[in-house]
Protein backbone atom coordinates (compact mmCIF):
# COMPACT_ATOMS: atom_id res chain seq x y z
CA UNK A 1 0.00 0.00 0.00
CA UNK A 2 1.28 3.35 -0.78
CA UNK A 3 2.21 6.15 1.83
CA UNK A 4 -0.83 8.48 1.15
CA UNK A 5 -3.12 5.48 1.34
CA UNK A 6 -1.54 3.89 3.88
CA UNK A 7 -2.40 6.96 5.80
CA UNK A 8 -5.82 7.18 4.72
CA UNK A 9 -6.74 3.65 5.61
CA UNK A 10 -5.11 4.35 9.14
CA UNK A 11 -7.07 7.54 9.34
CA UNK A 12 -9.99 5.68 8.20
CA UNK A 13 -9.31 2.64 10.30
CA UNK A 14 -8.99 4.57 14.04
CA UNK A 15 -11.83 6.80 13.31
CA UNK A 16 -14.86 3.74 12.59
CA UNK A 17 -12.78 0.93 14.63
CA UNK A 18 -15.09 2.07 18.02
CA UNK A 19 -18.52 2.10 16.12
CA UNK A 20 -17.32 -0.58 14.55
CA UNK A 21 -17.05 -2.77 17.58
CA UNK A 22 -19.91 -1.19 19.43
CA UNK A 23 -21.81 -2.59 16.40
CA UNK A 24 -20.16 -5.87 16.66
CA UNK A 25 -21.20 -5.64 20.37
CA UNK A 26 -24.96 -5.71 19.61
CA UNK A 27 -24.32 -8.38 17.03
CA UNK A 28 -22.69 -10.87 19.06
CA UNK A 29 -25.32 -9.63 21.98
CA UNK A 30 -22.13 -8.82 23.88
CA UNK A 31 -19.42 -10.88 23.32
CA UNK A 32 -16.52 -8.80 23.13
CA UNK A 33 -13.71 -11.14 22.09
CA UNK A 34 -15.72 -11.85 19.61
CA UNK A 35 -17.03 -8.50 18.62
CA UNK A 36 -12.91 -7.40 18.63
CA UNK A 37 -12.16 -10.46 16.67
CA UNK A 38 -14.88 -9.37 14.18
CA UNK A 39 -14.22 -6.01 13.78
CA UNK A 40 -10.20 -6.99 13.62
CA UNK A 41 -10.93 -9.27 10.63
CA UNK A 42 -13.26 -6.47 8.76
CA UNK A 43 -10.80 -3.76 9.31
CA UNK A 44 -8.28 -6.52 7.93
CA UNK A 45 -10.38 -7.12 4.64
CA UNK A 46 -11.04 -3.54 4.32
CA UNK A 47 -6.86 -3.23 4.17
CA UNK A 48 -6.40 -5.78 1.56
CA UNK A 49 -9.52 -3.88 -0.64
CA UNK A 50 -8.67 -0.05 0.26
CA UNK A 51 -7.88 1.07 -3.17
CA UNK A 52 -11.57 -0.24 -4.30
CA UNK A 53 -13.48 1.03 -0.40
CA UNK A 54 -11.87 4.27 -0.50
CA UNK A 55 -13.43 4.97 -3.77
CA UNK A 56 -16.95 3.54 -2.91
CA UNK A 57 -19.07 6.02 -2.41
CA UNK A 58 -19.71 5.71 1.94
CA UNK A 59 -16.52 3.66 2.80
CA UNK A 60 -18.13 3.53 6.85
CA UNK A 61 -21.13 2.05 5.30
CA UNK A 62 -19.27 -0.23 3.55
CA UNK A 63 -17.18 -1.18 6.59
CA UNK A 64 -20.49 -1.46 8.18
CA UNK A 65 -21.45 -4.40 5.16
CA UNK A 66 -18.30 -6.09 5.56
CA UNK A 67 -18.37 -6.11 9.37
CA UNK A 68 -22.23 -7.67 9.18
CA UNK A 69 -21.58 -10.25 6.77
CA UNK A 70 -18.26 -11.57 8.38
CA UNK A 71 -20.65 -12.06 11.29
CA UNK A 72 -23.01 -13.98 9.24
CA UNK A 73 -20.62 -15.95 8.11
CA UNK A 74 -18.69 -17.02 10.98
CA UNK A 75 -22.43 -17.78 13.15
CA UNK A 76 -23.07 -19.84 9.62
CA UNK A 77 -20.31 -21.84 10.53
CA UNK A 78 -20.42 -21.59 14.28
CA UNK A 79 -24.25 -23.14 14.44
CA UNK A 80 -22.97 -26.22 12.11
CA UNK A 81 -21.26 -27.43 15.25
CA UNK A 82 -20.10 -24.91 18.06
CA UNK A 83 -21.93 -25.01 21.34
CA UNK A 84 -24.27 -22.10 21.40
CA UNK A 85 -24.09 -20.05 24.63
CA UNK A 86 -26.08 -17.95 26.52
CA UNK A 87 -23.49 -16.88 28.91
CA UNK A 88 -22.09 -13.63 28.77
CA UNK A 89 -18.75 -14.04 30.27
CA UNK A 90 -17.21 -10.16 30.27
CA UNK A 91 -20.64 -8.42 31.56
CA UNK A 92 -20.51 -7.59 34.95
CA UNK A 93 -23.63 -7.90 37.00
CA UNK A 94 -25.21 -10.47 34.62
CA UNK A 95 -26.00 -12.72 37.27
CA UNK A 96 -26.99 -10.37 39.29
CA UNK A 97 -31.05 -10.29 40.01
CA UNK A 98 -31.79 -6.90 39.08
CA UNK A 99 -29.62 -6.59 36.00
CA UNK A 100 -29.64 -3.39 33.86
CA UNK A 101 -32.05 -2.62 31.12
CA UNK A 102 -28.49 -3.37 29.01
CA UNK A 103 -28.14 -6.83 30.27
CA UNK A 104 -31.69 -7.60 29.50
CA UNK A 105 -31.61 -6.05 25.99
CA UNK A 106 -28.54 -8.07 25.41
CA UNK A 107 -30.05 -11.22 26.67
CA UNK A 108 -32.75 -10.71 24.60
CA UNK A 109 -30.84 -10.08 21.37
CA UNK A 110 -29.00 -13.24 22.24
CA UNK A 111 -32.28 -15.06 21.85
CA UNK A 112 -32.85 -14.14 18.48
CA UNK A 113 -31.26 -15.77 15.00
CA UNK A 114 -28.22 -14.17 13.79
CA UNK A 115 -29.98 -12.53 10.74
CA UNK A 116 -32.53 -11.53 12.45
CA UNK A 117 -30.17 -9.81 15.11
CA UNK A 118 -28.30 -8.40 12.00
CA UNK A 119 -31.30 -7.03 10.56
CA UNK A 120 -32.58 -5.23 14.11
CA UNK A 121 -28.71 -4.07 14.45
CA UNK A 122 -29.24 -2.57 10.74
CA UNK A 123 -32.27 -0.95 11.27
CA UNK A 124 -32.51 0.13 14.89
CA UNK A 125 -28.74 0.95 15.09
CA UNK A 126 -27.55 1.51 11.98
CA UNK A 127 -30.98 3.53 11.32
CA UNK A 128 -31.07 1.78 7.89
CA UNK A 129 -34.07 1.97 5.55
CA UNK A 130 -35.41 -1.73 4.77
CA UNK A 131 -33.82 -1.60 1.29
CA UNK A 132 -30.43 -1.05 2.30
CA UNK A 133 -30.76 -3.50 4.60
CA UNK A 134 -31.79 -5.98 1.58
CA UNK A 135 -28.60 -4.74 0.13
CA UNK A 136 -25.97 -5.51 3.33
CA UNK A 137 -27.58 -8.80 3.66
CA UNK A 138 -28.42 -9.82 0.12
CA UNK A 139 -31.74 -10.91 0.45
CA UNK A 140 -34.62 -9.18 -0.95
CA UNK A 141 -36.10 -6.18 1.10
CA UNK A 142 -39.82 -8.55 1.38
CA UNK A 143 -37.41 -10.96 3.43
CA UNK A 144 -35.80 -8.10 5.47
CA UNK A 145 -39.78 -7.15 6.12
CA UNK A 146 -40.67 -10.57 7.04
CA UNK A 147 -37.44 -11.14 9.67
CA UNK A 148 -38.23 -7.35 11.03
CA UNK A 149 -41.46 -8.25 12.28
CA UNK A 150 -40.85 -11.35 13.26
CA UNK A 151 -37.52 -10.10 15.56
CA UNK A 152 -39.60 -7.10 16.67
CA UNK A 153 -42.51 -9.34 17.74
CA UNK A 154 -40.31 -11.72 19.59
CA UNK A 155 -38.85 -8.68 21.31
CA UNK A 156 -41.79 -7.40 22.41
CA UNK A 157 -42.38 -10.77 23.96
CA UNK A 158 -39.14 -10.41 25.83
CA UNK A 159 -38.46 -7.80 26.98
CA UNK A 160 -42.25 -6.36 27.01
CA UNK A 161 -42.64 -3.29 29.08
CA UNK A 162 -38.68 -3.35 30.57
CA UNK A 163 -38.14 -0.39 27.58
CA UNK A 164 -40.71 1.66 29.31
CA UNK A 165 -38.15 4.15 30.57
CA UNK A 166 -36.83 4.64 26.78
CA UNK A 167 -40.26 6.01 25.68
CA UNK A 168 -40.22 9.05 24.07
CA UNK A 169 -41.04 12.12 26.27
CA UNK B 1 -43.58 -0.99 -4.70
CA UNK B 2 -43.43 1.72 -1.83
CA UNK B 3 -41.28 0.81 1.06
CA UNK B 4 -40.31 2.18 4.25
CA UNK B 5 -38.38 5.01 4.41
CA UNK B 6 -36.75 6.60 7.44
CA UNK B 7 -39.73 8.99 8.32
CA UNK B 8 -42.11 5.98 9.03
CA UNK B 9 -39.57 3.58 10.74
CA UNK B 10 -40.19 4.16 13.92
CA UNK B 11 -44.41 5.03 13.75
CA UNK B 12 -44.04 2.04 16.26
CA UNK B 13 -43.58 3.22 19.85
CA UNK B 14 -41.82 0.43 20.54
CA UNK B 15 -40.06 0.52 17.65
CA UNK B 16 -38.93 3.84 18.97
CA UNK B 17 -38.01 2.20 22.36
CA UNK B 18 -36.22 -0.08 20.84
CA UNK B 19 -33.59 2.09 19.07
CA UNK B 20 -33.04 4.07 22.06
CA UNK B 21 -32.50 1.02 24.15
CA UNK B 22 -30.34 0.04 21.23
CA UNK B 23 -28.29 3.43 21.57
CA UNK B 24 -28.05 3.40 25.19
CA UNK B 25 -26.50 -0.42 25.05
CA UNK B 26 -24.44 0.02 22.24
CA UNK B 27 -23.50 3.02 23.23
CA UNK B 28 -21.81 1.62 26.57
CA UNK B 29 -19.44 -0.75 24.42
CA UNK B 30 -16.06 0.92 24.67
CA UNK B 31 -12.54 0.44 23.63
CA UNK B 32 -9.37 1.08 22.89
CA UNK B 33 -9.84 2.52 18.74
CA UNK B 34 -6.07 3.40 18.15
CA UNK B 35 -5.36 -0.59 19.44
CA UNK B 36 -8.13 -2.40 17.25
CA UNK B 37 -7.23 -0.13 14.60
CA UNK B 38 -3.76 -1.26 14.38
CA UNK B 39 -4.92 -5.01 15.48
CA UNK B 40 -6.70 -4.86 12.08
CA UNK B 41 -4.28 -3.16 10.12
CA UNK B 42 -2.14 -6.18 11.25
CA UNK B 43 -4.79 -8.32 10.14
CA UNK B 44 -4.51 -6.99 6.87
CA UNK B 45 -1.47 -7.50 5.93
CA UNK B 46 -1.49 -10.97 7.07
CA UNK B 47 -4.74 -11.88 4.81
CA UNK B 48 -2.60 -9.75 1.98
CA UNK B 49 0.76 -11.85 2.66
CA UNK B 50 -1.62 -15.08 2.73
CA UNK B 51 -2.79 -14.00 -0.46
CA UNK B 52 -0.27 -13.77 -2.44
CA UNK B 53 3.38 -15.08 -3.78
CA UNK B 54 4.68 -12.99 -0.87
CA UNK B 55 8.03 -10.97 -1.25
CA UNK B 56 9.60 -13.58 1.30
CA UNK B 57 8.64 -16.35 2.95
CA UNK B 58 6.93 -17.00 6.14
CA UNK B 59 8.18 -15.37 8.70
CA UNK B 60 10.21 -13.13 6.96
CA UNK B 61 7.00 -12.09 4.87
CA UNK B 62 5.53 -10.98 7.76
CA UNK B 63 8.27 -8.81 9.42
CA UNK B 64 9.20 -7.52 6.06
CA UNK B 65 6.25 -5.78 5.20
CA UNK B 66 7.09 -2.55 6.67
CA UNK B 67 9.26 -2.46 3.95
CA UNK B 68 7.53 -4.11 0.81
CA UNK B 69 4.19 -3.96 2.00
CA UNK B 70 4.51 -0.56 0.04
CA UNK B 71 4.91 -1.66 -2.77
CA UNK B 72 4.53 -5.14 -3.84
CA UNK B 73 0.32 -5.95 -4.57
CA UNK B 74 -0.12 -9.31 -6.13
CA UNK B 75 -2.81 -10.20 -8.82
CA UNK B 76 -5.01 -11.26 -5.74
CA UNK B 77 -5.34 -8.15 -4.44
CA UNK B 78 -7.18 -6.92 -7.33
CA UNK B 79 -9.88 -4.52 -6.51
CA UNK B 80 -12.59 -6.51 -7.92
CA UNK B 81 -11.29 -9.35 -6.08
CA UNK B 82 -14.67 -10.85 -4.30
CA UNK B 83 -13.91 -14.08 -2.34
CA UNK B 84 -13.32 -13.78 1.06
CA UNK B 85 -9.64 -13.60 2.37
CA UNK B 86 -9.89 -17.20 3.67
CA UNK B 87 -10.28 -18.75 0.02
CA UNK B 88 -7.71 -16.88 -0.88
CA UNK B 89 -4.65 -18.20 1.80
CA UNK B 90 -5.54 -21.94 1.59
CA UNK B 91 -5.41 -22.98 -1.95
CA UNK B 92 -5.83 -26.93 -1.05
CA UNK B 93 -4.82 -29.71 -3.18
CA UNK B 94 -7.38 -32.27 -3.90
CA UNK B 95 -5.07 -34.51 -2.32
CA UNK B 96 -5.71 -32.59 0.98
CA UNK B 97 -8.94 -33.04 1.18
CA UNK B 98 -10.92 -34.20 3.84
CA UNK B 99 -12.83 -37.79 3.52
CA UNK B 100 -16.26 -37.64 4.36
CA UNK B 101 -15.66 -39.32 7.86
CA UNK B 102 -13.42 -36.34 8.77
CA UNK B 103 -15.01 -34.90 11.77
CA UNK B 104 -15.06 -31.20 13.09
CA UNK B 105 -13.23 -30.21 16.01
CA UNK B 106 -13.85 -27.49 18.32
CA UNK B 107 -11.87 -24.80 20.10
CA UNK B 108 -12.09 -26.33 23.14
CA UNK B 109 -10.78 -29.55 21.54
CA UNK B 110 -8.05 -28.11 20.25
CA UNK B 111 -7.33 -26.16 23.46
CA UNK B 112 -7.21 -29.29 25.29
CA UNK B 113 -5.28 -31.18 22.76
CA UNK B 114 -2.38 -28.31 22.87
CA UNK B 115 -2.44 -28.01 26.82
CA UNK B 116 -1.75 -31.98 26.92
CA UNK B 117 0.92 -31.17 24.38
CA UNK B 118 2.62 -28.79 26.80
CA UNK B 119 4.71 -29.52 29.96
CA UNK B 120 3.32 -29.22 33.56
CA UNK B 121 2.19 -25.48 33.95
CA UNK B 122 -0.85 -23.14 34.72
CA UNK B 123 -3.14 -21.73 31.83
CA UNK B 124 -5.01 -18.85 31.51
CA UNK B 125 -6.71 -16.53 28.98
CA UNK B 126 -7.49 -19.67 26.65
CA UNK B 127 -9.29 -18.88 23.58
CA UNK B 128 -9.79 -20.97 20.13
CA UNK B 129 -11.59 -21.56 17.24
CA UNK B 130 -12.62 -25.20 15.67
CA UNK B 131 -12.75 -26.36 12.30
CA UNK B 132 -16.49 -25.29 11.97
CA UNK B 133 -15.44 -21.28 11.65
CA UNK B 134 -15.18 -19.41 9.10
CA UNK B 135 -11.89 -18.45 9.91
CA UNK B 136 -8.68 -20.66 10.44
CA UNK B 137 -8.63 -22.66 13.46
CA UNK B 138 -6.52 -21.49 15.95
CA UNK B 139 -5.85 -21.49 19.26
CA UNK B 140 -4.30 -18.71 21.98
CA UNK B 141 -3.08 -18.97 25.65
CA UNK B 142 -1.01 -17.61 28.48
CA UNK B 143 1.07 -20.27 30.00
CA UNK B 144 3.25 -20.61 32.69
CA UNK B 145 5.44 -23.26 33.48
CA UNK B 146 6.66 -21.70 37.11
CA UNK B 147 9.08 -18.85 35.66
CA UNK B 148 6.83 -16.41 34.15
CA UNK B 149 3.77 -15.94 31.76
CA UNK B 150 4.20 -16.94 28.03
CA UNK B 151 1.66 -15.62 25.69
CA UNK B 152 1.58 -19.23 22.68
CA UNK B 153 -0.12 -19.00 19.60
CA UNK B 154 -0.70 -22.12 17.61
CA UNK B 155 -2.64 -21.82 14.30
CA UNK B 156 -3.67 -24.11 11.60
CA UNK B 157 -4.20 -23.96 7.71
CA UNK B 158 -3.32 -25.41 4.73
CA UNK B 159 -1.21 -24.68 1.67
CA UNK B 160 -0.48 -26.38 -1.58
CA UNK B 161 2.19 -28.92 -1.63
CA UNK B 162 4.99 -28.07 -3.33
CA UNK B 163 4.12 -24.29 -4.08
CA UNK B 164 6.13 -21.29 -3.09
CA UNK B 165 4.18 -20.54 -1.03
CA UNK B 166 4.45 -23.96 1.01
CA UNK B 167 8.35 -23.49 0.52
CA UNK B 168 8.46 -20.12 1.73
CA UNK B 169 6.67 -20.53 4.55
CA UNK B 170 9.60 -22.90 5.76
CA UNK B 171 11.94 -21.56 4.24
CA UNK B 172 14.53 -19.06 7.59
CA UNK B 173 14.05 -15.37 6.69
CA UNK B 174 16.74 -13.53 5.28
CA UNK B 175 18.78 -11.74 8.00
CA UNK B 176 18.80 -8.71 5.83
CA UNK B 177 15.06 -8.37 6.38
CA UNK B 178 14.79 -10.08 9.83
CA UNK B 179 17.78 -10.49 12.24
CA UNK B 180 17.35 -13.64 14.40
CA UNK B 181 19.52 -15.68 16.54
CA UNK B 182 18.95 -18.83 15.39
CA UNK B 183 16.83 -20.56 12.50
CA UNK B 184 16.60 -24.05 10.60
CA UNK B 185 14.71 -25.86 8.28
CA UNK B 186 14.92 -29.44 8.28
CA UNK B 187 13.21 -32.38 6.12
CA UNK B 188 12.05 -34.66 8.83
CA UNK B 189 11.47 -38.99 8.20
CA UNK B 190 7.92 -38.52 6.22
CA UNK B 191 9.07 -35.52 3.98
CA UNK B 192 7.40 -32.91 6.18
CA UNK B 193 9.27 -29.89 6.13
CA UNK B 194 10.28 -27.81 9.62
CA UNK B 195 11.32 -24.36 10.62
CA UNK B 196 12.34 -24.12 13.72
CA UNK B 197 13.00 -20.07 14.18
CA UNK B 198 14.47 -17.95 16.80
CA UNK B 199 13.79 -14.32 16.85
CA UNK B 200 11.96 -11.26 17.81
CA UNK B 201 8.91 -9.61 17.74
CA UNK B 202 10.52 -6.43 16.78
CA UNK B 203 12.81 -7.02 14.29
CA UNK B 204 14.32 -3.61 15.01
CA UNK B 205 14.26 -4.87 18.45
CA UNK B 206 12.99 -1.88 20.07
CA UNK B 207 11.20 -4.00 22.32
CA UNK B 208 13.17 -7.50 23.41
CA UNK B 209 10.29 -9.47 23.48
CA UNK B 210 11.39 -13.01 22.09
CA UNK B 211 9.46 -14.51 19.71
CA UNK B 212 10.27 -18.65 18.85
CA UNK B 213 8.00 -20.41 16.18
CA UNK B 214 8.00 -24.03 14.81
CA UNK B 215 6.42 -23.87 11.17
CA UNK B 216 5.76 -27.74 9.79
CA UNK B 217 4.30 -28.17 6.21
CA UNK B 218 3.32 -31.83 5.41
CA UNK B 219 4.08 -33.27 1.93
CA UNK B 220 0.17 -33.17 1.83
CA UNK B 221 0.15 -29.67 2.55
CA UNK B 222 -1.18 -29.13 5.99
CA UNK B 223 0.18 -26.13 8.04
CA UNK B 224 1.23 -26.14 11.30
CA UNK B 225 2.28 -22.92 13.07
CA UNK B 226 3.39 -22.72 16.78
CA UNK B 227 4.59 -19.47 18.28
CA UNK B 228 5.83 -18.83 21.74
CA UNK B 229 7.15 -15.33 23.12
CA UNK B 230 8.27 -14.56 26.90
CA UNK B 231 5.94 -12.10 27.67
CA UNK B 232 2.24 -13.18 28.20
CA UNK B 233 1.51 -11.00 25.11
CA UNK B 234 2.52 -10.71 21.55
CA UNK B 235 3.02 -7.34 21.87
CA UNK B 236 2.67 -4.11 24.11
CA UNK B 237 3.29 -6.73 27.29
CA UNK B 238 6.46 -6.56 29.35
CA UNK B 239 9.11 -9.25 29.37
CA UNK B 240 8.86 -12.02 31.89
CA UNK B 241 11.09 -14.30 31.51
CA UNK B 242 14.61 -14.46 29.60
CA UNK B 243 13.36 -16.72 26.92
CA UNK B 244 9.85 -18.12 25.92
CA UNK B 245 9.40 -21.27 27.89
CA UNK B 246 9.22 -24.05 25.02
CA UNK B 247 13.50 -24.78 23.37
CA UNK B 248 13.01 -25.43 20.06
CA UNK B 249 12.80 -29.32 20.51
CA UNK B 250 10.11 -28.59 22.08
CA UNK B 251 8.67 -26.68 19.80
CA UNK B 252 8.73 -29.56 17.33
CA UNK B 253 7.76 -31.98 19.60
CA UNK B 254 4.18 -29.94 19.49
CA UNK B 255 4.19 -29.44 16.02
CA UNK B 256 4.91 -32.92 14.96
CA UNK B 257 1.67 -34.17 17.20
CA UNK B 258 -0.52 -36.21 15.15
CA UNK B 259 -3.72 -34.48 16.02
CA UNK B 260 -3.01 -31.54 14.45
CA UNK B 261 -3.00 -33.27 11.24
CA UNK B 262 -6.76 -34.66 11.65
CA UNK B 263 -7.59 -30.60 12.70
CA UNK B 264 -6.55 -29.50 9.51
CA UNK B 265 -7.78 -32.33 7.49
CA UNK B 266 -11.32 -31.35 9.17
CA UNK B 267 -11.32 -27.91 7.57
CA UNK B 268 -14.16 -27.46 5.17
CA UNK B 269 -12.55 -26.98 1.61
CA UNK B 270 -12.61 -23.17 0.44
CA UNK B 271 -14.03 -22.70 -2.77
CA UNK B 272 -11.94 -23.00 -5.36
CA UNK B 273 -11.66 -19.68 -6.83
CA UNK B 274 -11.62 -21.35 -10.86
CA UNK B 275 -11.11 -24.96 -11.61
CA UNK B 276 -7.79 -24.56 -12.92
CA UNK B 277 -6.15 -21.04 -12.31
CA UNK B 278 -3.81 -20.78 -15.24
CA UNK B 279 -0.37 -20.11 -14.10
CA UNK B 280 0.76 -16.95 -15.32
CA UNK B 281 4.02 -17.08 -16.29
CA UNK B 282 7.18 -16.32 -13.59
CA UNK B 283 10.41 -14.33 -13.30
CA UNK B 284 13.16 -16.55 -11.81
CA UNK B 285 14.59 -14.63 -8.57
CA UNK B 286 18.29 -15.66 -9.95
CA UNK B 287 17.62 -14.29 -13.20
CA UNK B 288 16.13 -11.34 -11.67
CA UNK B 289 18.86 -10.33 -9.26
CA UNK B 290 21.28 -11.22 -12.49
CA UNK B 291 19.43 -8.65 -14.76
CA UNK B 292 19.19 -6.12 -11.61
CA UNK B 293 23.02 -6.67 -11.43
CA UNK B 294 23.72 -5.69 -14.63
CA UNK B 295 22.22 -2.88 -15.38
CA UNK B 296 23.11 -1.11 -11.85
CA UNK B 297 25.65 1.70 -12.62
CA UNK B 298 29.21 1.16 -12.53
CA UNK B 299 30.34 3.46 -9.73
CA UNK B 300 28.14 1.10 -7.55
CA UNK B 301 29.57 -2.10 -6.21
CA UNK B 302 27.51 -4.88 -4.89
CA UNK B 303 28.17 -5.99 -1.84
CA UNK B 304 25.54 -8.61 -0.94
CA UNK B 305 22.55 -10.25 -2.82
CA UNK B 306 19.61 -12.40 -2.14
CA UNK B 307 15.93 -12.86 -2.64
CA UNK B 308 16.30 -15.79 -5.19
CA UNK B 309 12.74 -16.97 -5.06
CA UNK B 310 10.09 -15.79 -7.39
CA UNK B 311 9.79 -12.81 -9.20
CA UNK B 312 11.90 -10.91 -6.42
CA UNK B 313 15.47 -9.77 -6.04
CA UNK B 314 17.64 -7.25 -3.86
CA UNK B 315 21.43 -6.12 -4.15
CA UNK B 316 23.06 -4.16 -1.47
CA UNK B 317 25.23 -1.67 -3.05
CA UNK B 318 28.35 0.88 -2.21
CA UNK B 319 29.07 3.49 -3.69
CA UNK B 320 31.53 4.40 -1.05
CA UNK B 321 29.38 6.70 0.94
CA UNK B 322 27.44 3.96 3.11
CA UNK B 323 25.28 0.94 2.02
CA UNK B 324 22.08 1.08 -0.01
CA UNK B 325 19.39 -1.68 -0.57
CA UNK B 326 17.99 -1.95 -3.94
CA UNK B 327 14.63 -4.48 -4.38
CA UNK B 328 13.56 -5.12 -7.45
CA UNK B 329 10.15 -7.09 -8.40
CA UNK B 330 9.34 -8.14 -11.52
CA UNK B 331 5.45 -9.41 -12.10
CA UNK B 332 2.95 -10.36 -14.38
CA UNK B 333 -0.91 -10.21 -14.66
CA UNK B 334 -1.05 -6.57 -12.51
CA UNK B 335 -2.98 -4.67 -15.36
CA UNK B 336 -6.38 -4.87 -13.04
CA UNK B 337 -4.14 -2.57 -10.45
CA UNK B 338 -2.95 -0.29 -12.67
CA UNK B 339 -5.38 2.34 -11.55
CA UNK B 340 -4.94 1.94 -8.08
CA UNK B 341 -0.92 1.82 -8.82
CA UNK B 342 -0.33 4.28 -11.62
CA UNK B 343 -3.24 6.72 -11.20
CA UNK B 344 -1.29 9.45 -10.35
CA UNK B 345 1.64 9.04 -12.88
CA UNK B 346 2.69 9.29 -16.50
CA UNK B 347 2.19 7.59 -19.60
CA UNK B 348 5.19 7.33 -21.83
CA UNK B 349 4.33 7.35 -25.69
CA UNK B 350 4.96 3.53 -25.76
CA UNK B 351 2.28 3.16 -23.07
CA UNK B 352 4.05 2.42 -20.56
CA UNK B 353 3.21 3.91 -17.30
CA UNK B 354 5.44 5.43 -14.87
CA UNK B 355 4.57 6.07 -11.21
CA UNK B 356 7.77 7.24 -8.93
CA UNK B 357 7.50 8.03 -5.17
CA UNK B 358 9.90 9.42 -2.53
CA UNK B 359 8.50 7.86 0.72
CA UNK B 360 9.15 6.97 4.36
CA UNK B 361 11.33 3.64 3.91
CA UNK B 362 10.09 2.32 7.20
CA UNK B 363 7.92 2.76 9.61
CA UNK B 364 9.96 1.59 12.32
CA UNK B 365 13.43 3.13 11.83
CA UNK B 366 13.41 7.15 11.86
CA UNK B 367 14.82 8.67 8.50
CA UNK B 368 14.69 5.67 6.19
CA UNK B 369 13.94 6.56 2.87
CA UNK B 370 12.57 4.62 0.05
CA UNK B 371 12.76 5.88 -3.48
CA UNK B 372 10.39 4.09 -5.84
CA UNK B 373 10.19 3.84 -9.68
CA UNK B 374 7.30 1.48 -10.91
CA UNK B 375 6.39 0.78 -14.51
CA UNK B 376 3.76 -0.96 -16.03
CA UNK B 377 4.34 -2.25 -19.76
CA UNK B 378 1.39 -1.98 -21.96
CA UNK B 379 -0.14 -5.62 -23.00
CA UNK B 380 -2.70 -7.90 -21.94
CA UNK B 381 0.15 -9.93 -19.75
CA UNK B 382 0.65 -6.99 -16.88
CA UNK B 383 3.91 -7.18 -16.87
CA UNK B 384 5.28 -5.14 -13.93
CA UNK B 385 9.21 -3.68 -13.31
CA UNK B 386 9.33 -1.94 -10.16
CA UNK B 387 12.47 -0.87 -8.58
CA UNK B 388 12.50 0.88 -4.72
CA UNK B 389 16.17 2.00 -3.24
CA UNK B 390 16.73 2.91 0.19
CA UNK B 391 18.84 4.73 2.69
CA UNK B 392 20.26 1.71 4.26
CA UNK B 393 21.66 -1.34 3.87
CA UNK B 394 18.93 -3.86 5.58
CA UNK B 395 15.45 -3.47 6.12
CA UNK B 396 15.06 -2.02 9.87
CA UNK B 397 18.53 -1.18 9.81
CA UNK B 398 19.45 3.00 10.65
CA UNK B 399 20.21 4.74 7.54
CA UNK B 400 23.48 4.38 6.45
CA UNK B 401 23.28 7.96 4.42
CA UNK B 402 20.82 10.97 3.67
CA UNK B 403 19.82 9.83 0.17
CA UNK B 404 19.63 5.94 -1.60
CA UNK B 405 23.08 5.22 -3.81
CA UNK B 406 21.06 4.85 -7.09
CA UNK B 407 19.32 8.54 -8.21
CA UNK B 408 15.65 8.25 -9.42
CA UNK B 409 16.80 8.90 -13.27
CA UNK B 410 18.90 5.51 -12.25
CA UNK B 411 16.12 3.57 -10.76
CA UNK B 412 14.05 5.06 -14.04
CA UNK B 413 16.86 3.64 -16.50
CA UNK B 414 16.70 0.13 -14.81
CA UNK B 415 13.22 -0.04 -14.35
CA UNK B 416 12.60 0.98 -18.29
CA UNK B 417 15.25 -1.35 -19.64
CA UNK B 418 14.22 -2.90 -22.22
CA UNK B 419 16.45 -6.41 -21.12
CA UNK B 420 13.38 -6.93 -18.80
CA UNK B 421 11.05 -7.97 -21.51
CA UNK B 422 13.03 -11.02 -22.13
CA UNK B 423 11.05 -12.32 -19.02
CA UNK B 424 7.28 -11.12 -20.61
Amino acid sequence: MRQGRADEYAEFATARAGHLYRSACLLTAGDTHLAEDLVQETLGRLYVRWGRVSRAQNPAAYAQTVLTRTFLAHQRRRSSGERTTDAFPDLPGAADGDAPLRLTLLAALARLPAKDRAVVVLRYWEDRSVEQTADVLDVSSAAVRTRSVRALGRLRELLGGDLAEYARP
Amino acid sequence: MPEDQHGEQYDDAFEGRLAAALRATGGGFDTDRTALADAGRARGRRLRLRRRAAVLGGVAGIAAVGVGGALFVAPGDAPGSRLPAAAHSAAPAASASPGPAAREYTGDEILRALKELLPEGEFSQEEARGTEDELPPSARLVYDDGKGAAAIGLSLGRVEPGSQEARQVTRCPDEVFVPHDSCTTSRLPDGSVLMLFQGYEYPDRRVDTRWWAAELVTPEGRHVSLSEWNAPAEKDAAVSRPEPPLSPEQLKEVVTAGVWRAVVDAVPEPPMPSATPSAPPRASGESVGETLAGLLPEDVEVVGKGGQEGDYAYVVVDDGEGRSLVQINVQHGMADVADQLYGSGETLPDGTRVATRKGNGDDRVAGVVMWTVDTLRPGDDGFRVVISAFNNGAAHAEPTRDTPALTMEELRGIALSPEWDTMR
